[in-house]
């Protein structure tokens, strides 16, 4: 076998998917016309034996179709959906393809419906963003060039639709993993910023002391980072990129393997923190100078969260 | 509608005075006017403020260089557990509502209450009316807010209290009045602070025990480990 375009396809195209080898050819990237084909199969939307996917995918579009007919059929949410209208065009706002009216219709169908199903959650600001990945990169298998600056509203209805309803069921099998991140006083990320805060410790101490004596809480900086797993710090190129990697991580990768990649992410800027003070080390966190970065800047830093995870994350014991 | 809130701390490193200051808002309109006060920009489609956000600004009280440590906070009410806790050893609040939507008003009430149960007693309140510059669309007129106020700022026995909750009205998006309430706020907190340094030696001990330093007016003598 030569390329890894063959790679790919040899493994999507055998009668039943060996799920671990494309886990580990992913993690390094996916190309991105088999994205819209291997983002289904890591997630589990979509079964490994081919023989039935094709059926799964059906009844899973025609079961979101229902559900929108149910959903959208009876009165609103006001609450519920206020607040859904008021964030949608705030999503993603320096990318062309969200401030198109059809995509932005689209997400506020996708978020509703979502958050109805979900209770215990509800829509939670954030979550707007990360349905915005799944719809990109499914939209680009139905287009020619650029997903983040192509015109949604010459697809056919029906392309729509089946674009909105695989984002839907993407995006549910992301929260399904870190649900806790989004229920009342979000434990998930509580979690995660305390885990942080003694992973730094150990890896960076001099960062962590410098952190803690100018008064800098970890929460003021990596709430968001974990709420809207760093999609507000990098490009949207970045995070498609990032999500190969988090898919073919496994289950808990949103948030156990995330918990490293903020660890990695924190590390990256230590030298010049270290000589910050307390309001110029969260401005500068809030901000961090990532819109440069390209695949192998992302790529490096998912090493370095590995290399991490793979030191420390079985050593828990040393850490409490 | 959703409310944000604002924490703001005033420091002192190489400034004249520290203090922690918070302050507290409706929804995308609170993030408009910090964007106005702290860069001078209006942005109409900025992103949702995601748990609690940070921004600063100097500004000149008194002929003393006061730094403005702003804590913009997310207006929907999942985050309020991880806002809350900025209430705490906050000098200060902007409550920002929406003059042309009756519900944003209505949430002020709300947010009053989580101010007094989190803060500090002390806390320098002002309730902001944001977007003056929708004349025709305004739902709540100036003298409602107003009075409004001065009911809030009664105490038990029905006088006012010496430190009113203070109102105005702004544009972030024409920038009337943004400049002038926090001027207004960072004078009222810093003669605040100033007095109680006067009055108890040169430390203020809030409710929670941290402690803000207030005195140092030279340089480079003050560390501001104490504000956070």
């Amino acid at each position: 076998m030569g390329t890894r375009l063959d790679k790919f396809n040899f493994i999507l195209n055998s009668p039943v998917v060996d799920i671990e080898k494309l886990q580990k050819l992913s993690w390094s990237g996916v190309p991105s016309s088999l994205r819209c084909a291997v983002w289904p199969l890591l997630l589990g939307y979509l079964p490994t034996n081919s023989s039935r996917r094709a059926t799964t995918l059906s009844k899973k579009r025609a079961e979101y179709a229902t559900a929108s007919l149910n959903a959208f059929d009876r009165p609103l949410d006001s609450k519920l959906w206020h607040q859904i209208v008021i964030d949608v065009p705030r999503t993603n706002p320096g990318n062309p393809l969200w401030q198109n009216d059809t995509a932005q219709r689209s997400l506020e169908r996708i978020l509703y419906i979502w958050s109805i199903r979900h209770p215990a959650s509800g829509y939670v600001q954030g979550i707007n963003d990360l349905a915005t990945p799944f719809y990109q990169v499914y939209l680009s298998n139905y287009i020619q060039g650029d997903a983040h600056s192509c015109d949604p509203s010459l697809l056919s209805a029906t392309h729509l639709q089946e674009i909105e309803a695989d984002t839907f069921w993407s995006l549910s099998k992301l929260l399904d993993g870190i649900q806790d991140n989004y229920i009342i006083a979000q434990p998930g990320i509580m979690r995660q910023v305390k885990r942080l805060n003694e992973l730094t410790r150990k890896v960076d101490p001099e960062l962590s002391l410098h952190l803690s004596d100018q008064g800098v809480d970890f929460i003021q900086f990596s709430f968001r980072w974990i709420n809207c797993l760093l999609m507000r710090e990098v490009q949207m190129s970045n995070v498609i990129r990032m999500w190969d990697t988090y898919l073919s991580e496994g289950t808990d990768s949103f948030s156990c393997f995330h918990t490293y990649v903020c660890l990695a992410f924190l590390n990256k800027w230590s030298k010049q923190l270290k000589l910050l003070d307390f309001q110029d080390i969260i401005m500068f966190l809030q901000a961090p100078p990532t819109q440069s970065w390209s695949d192998s800047d992302v790529e490096l830093l998912l090493s370095e969260a590995y290399l991490l995870k793979t030191v420390w994350d079985n050593a828990q014991s040393h850490i409490s | 509608m959703a409310i944000s809130r604002t924490t703001m701390a005033t420091e002192a490193s190489s400034y004249d005075y520290l203090f922690k200051r918070n302050t507290t808002a409706l929804a995308d309109a609170a993030s408009a006017v910090l964007s106005r006060f702290t860069r001078n920009e209006f942005n109409m489609d900025s992103k949702s403020t995601i748990g609690v956000e940070f921004a600063t600004r100097s500004l000149q009280v008194d002929n003393k260089t006061i730094k403005a440590q702003i804590w913009d906070t997310a207006g929907q009410e999942r985050y309020r557990a991880i806002t809350s806790a900025y209430y705490r050893g906050a000098v200060g609040a902007l409550l920002v509502y929406d003059i042309s939507k009756q519900s944003s008003f209505a949430n002020v009430e709300r947010w009053l209450k989580e101010l007094k149960d989190h803060a500090d007693a002390n806390i320098v309140i002002m309730l902001v009316g944001n977007k003056s510059d929708l004349k025709h669309l305004r739902a709540v007129p100036t003298a409602e807010a107003q009075s409004f106020t001065e009911e809030k700022s009664k105490l038990e026995d029905g006088t006012q209290s010496s430190n009113p909750i203070r109102f105005i009205e702004t544009s972030a998006l024409d920038s009337t009045n943004v400049e002038n309430a926090f001027q207004n706020i960072l004078t009222d907190i810093y003669q605040l602070v100033a007095t109680k340094a006067l009055e108890g030696g040169d430390s203020i001990k809030p409710s929670n025990g941290e402690t803000i330093t207030v005195a140092p007016t030279s340089d480079n003598d003050t560390k501001k480990g104490a504000c956070c």
